[in-house]
């Protein structure tokens, strides 16, 4: 179950990314003007394997349903608290996708940059309904057929939950920043956080809702920073 | 504990405020057993006018729909890959507990979608019996087919044609000569709130397009579920749905079933043999969506068989036709408007003196919007205007109500 309490924090975390950066890592900025950029690398432990949401089991129906696939739970994003001087700047809006398949959104998590388009094609023979009542971005793409697809521009940053409204245990996330330091792990729970401006960031690890808290690192010039995190 | 103190509880359980306890209460289903179990429920809270004196909304559990606590749970309890338990237990107005569904599921090829469903089983018949509860239910009133009660009892009837007559629109309380004589609530054409028992075969998938259905055998029928059975026969029920193009689907149902009780068929002509004495129901239903619109529409014919007794008699068949219109546009996002038209005929009887509908027809429109708190916290906002064709009691009304639904 989400903790709605992390999610919030997870939340303020993004929201305050471009008020408090600019002017805390200015400095840094700055004096890495001329340097060379690392990376930061790790790993993202997860103590605790979640598991798939599950149907809803609705005795009305008639017939059982039939298989689906089971979205990917293993991955984190890892994300700079504070951005170098620059990172601000209007974004070029990107594209992504996430498709609706077997009644599962893939990719189940998604970060992406203010100004991206993400496409939602349905490649399933059956009706979806893609919507998200989150605060940074309401949308509800209503119900097309298969083949077809829909998109959104997410331009403001922030957690957005995205659902299907016909089958409820279909669920993703996407991660809107606008600044580009972020990672996506694989399903080890390895990241690579590169083209980092060398200074002292703090960095965050973010998975399902639950984020670890503020861990302070320095990206050498033209170097890389190790830094392993534990969450749940 | 009176109903509206029930309710009151109800509303402190959701109560306000709403959005902020909804947050702490399960998202998504509860799972044990390394996902083998899982548990879901619906909780809905509603409160509209007063339908006393014209008891449009009563239900065969004698509650107004437009007033309703309703808890329900369901589990599923995955045995293997052949066998699944589920089961559904509910109570309205915490009045009791009750097992609405208690049911074991065999699959006996997993790769063919061929189910067999014994025990308290999901009704087969009709298109809007899959989606009864109040998270589908678009609207806060249910279609009239499955909810208004006519004057009908499968225990209780009546000797002549002026005595149904006489019980034109008094099916939320009624009874007849033959038979009992303690008077209860009639009959729906098709009930929407219980579950009939026996055997259900289904085949086909709903996902991949083409042709399911099913057929199913069981105690009660389609106005009268039952857990045991009260007459000689068995109900016979099939079900068959096409989806020729993306976003439409086609259904098409039929029942039939001895109906009529031993113990009053006893009492009408000195036979316990009721087999004679039939519910048929034939239905249709279409729904259409696409984009941000669903277009729903169902019709309901059902024929039910009397005992002739004495003069003016009753003919072979007391005929009821129902047709359902509903549509539900989403606005923007957690926020749509939804409404649906509703009219129930009768066919006619002669009587000494009239000829007229044996019960009262009745139409109904009802329309308002729904308003998502959350994904799975929705507010809905009804107005209902009732219209009924004779009868002694009150013969149109208007009504608001709104409803409340949690759902995980």
């Amino acid at each position: 179950m989400r903790s709605p309490r992390r999610t919030a924090r997870t939340q303020r975390c993004l929201a305050v990314i471009s008020v408090v950066s600019v002017v805390s890592v200015a400095v840094v900025s700055e004096r890495s003007h001329a340097a060379r950029n690392g990376t930061i690398r790790g790993r993202v432990e997860l103590r605790r394997v979640p598991q798939p949401t599950e149907r809803r089991p609705n005795v009305n129906d008639l017939g059982s349903a039939g298989p689906r696939d089971v979205p990917d739970l293993l991955r984190s994003v890892v994300y700079l608290e504070s951005a170098p001087r620059g990172a601000f700047d209007a974004p070029e809006g990107g594209r992504a996708v996430m498709d609706q398949r077997n009644e599962t959104f893939v990719p189940h998590l998604l970060a992406i940059t203010t100004g991206t388009t993400v496409d939602f094609p349905n490649s399933d023979k059956f009706y979806h309904n893609v919507f998200s009542l989150s605060k940074p971005k309401r949308f509800d793409l209503g119900r097309y057929a298969a083949g077809e697809s829909k998109r959104v521009v997410f331009d403001r940053p922030g957690i957005i939950r995205v659902f299907c409204e016909i089958h409820s245990h279909m669920n993703a996330y996407i991660l809107v920043f606008n600044h580009p330091y972020f990672a996506v792990s694989d399903d080890e729970g390895r990241y690579h956080l590169d083209n980092v401006p060398p200074g002292t960031y703090n960095v965050i690890a973010w998975h399902e809702g639950d984020s670890s808290e503020p861990r302070p690192v320095t990206v050498p010039d033209a170097g890389a920073a190790d830094l392993d995190f534990s969450i749940r | 504990m009176t109903v509206w103190t029930r309710l009151l509880v109800g509303l402190a359980v959701l109560g306000c405020p709403v959005a902020a306890r909804a947050q702490a209460l399960p998202t998504g289903p509860i799972e044990f057993g390394d996902g083998r179990v899982t548990v879901s429920g619906d909780v809905s809270v509603g409160y509209g006018s007063n339908d006393t004196g014209a008891y449009f909304n009563y239900t065969d559990y004698d509650h107004s729909a437009l007033r309703l606590f309703r808890i329900d749970l369901s589990a599923a309890a995955k045995a293997n890959d052949h066998l699944s338990l589920l089961a559904e237990i509910r109570t309205e107005n915490i009045d009791y507990l009750e097992p609405y569904a208690l049911y074991a599921r065999i699959r006996p090829w997993t790769s063919r979608p061929l189910d067999i469903d014994i025990g308290r089983i999901p009704p087969i018949f009709g298109g809007f019996a899959r989606r009864s509860y109040p998270n589908d239910n678009p609207l806060i009133g249910y279609p009239l087919a499955y909810q208004y009660l006519t004057s009908l009892r499968p225990d209780s009837l009546p000797a002549s044609a002026d005595e149904l007559l006489r019980r034109r629109g008094l099916g939320w309380l009624d009874r007849f000569s033959i038979g009992n004589q303690t008077p209860e609530h009639g009959v729906p054409l098709v009930s929407a709130f219980s579950y009939d028992t026996g055997l259900a075969v289904h085949a086909g998938s709903d996902k991949d397009g083409g042709i399911s259905g099913g057929v199913a055998v069981t105690t009660g029928t389609v106005s009268n579920p039952r857990v045991t059975d009260d007459n000689s026969g068995r109900q016979w029920a099939g079900r068959v749905q096409v989806r020729p193009l993306f976003g439409l689907v086609i259904g098409s149902s039929a029942s039939w079933g001895p109906w009529v009780t031993n113990g009053a068929s006893q009492a009408a002509v000195g036979a316990s043999n009721s087999s004679r004495f039939t519910q048929s129901a034939w239905g249709t239903d279409v729904e259409y969506s696409r984009d941000q619109y669903v277009l729903r529409a169902e019709t309901i014919l059902s024929a039910w068989r009397l005992p002739i007794l004495s003069a003016p008699t009753l003919p072979a068949s007391l005929w009821a036709f129902s047709t359902s219109l509903e549509g539900r546009y989403k606005i923007a996002p957690g926020l749509y408007a939804a409404a649906r038209f509703d009219h129930l005929t009768f066919s006619e009887v002669t009587g000494s003196t009239v000829t007229l509908p044996w019960d009262a027809p009745v139409t109904r429109f009802e329309a308002g919007p729904g308003i998502s708190l959350q994904r799975n916290l929705l507010l809905k906002l009804s107005y209902q205007h009732n219209a009924r064709d004779g009868g002694p009691l009150i013969q149109h009304n208007n009504q608001g109500a709104f409803q409340l639904v949690y759902w995980f």
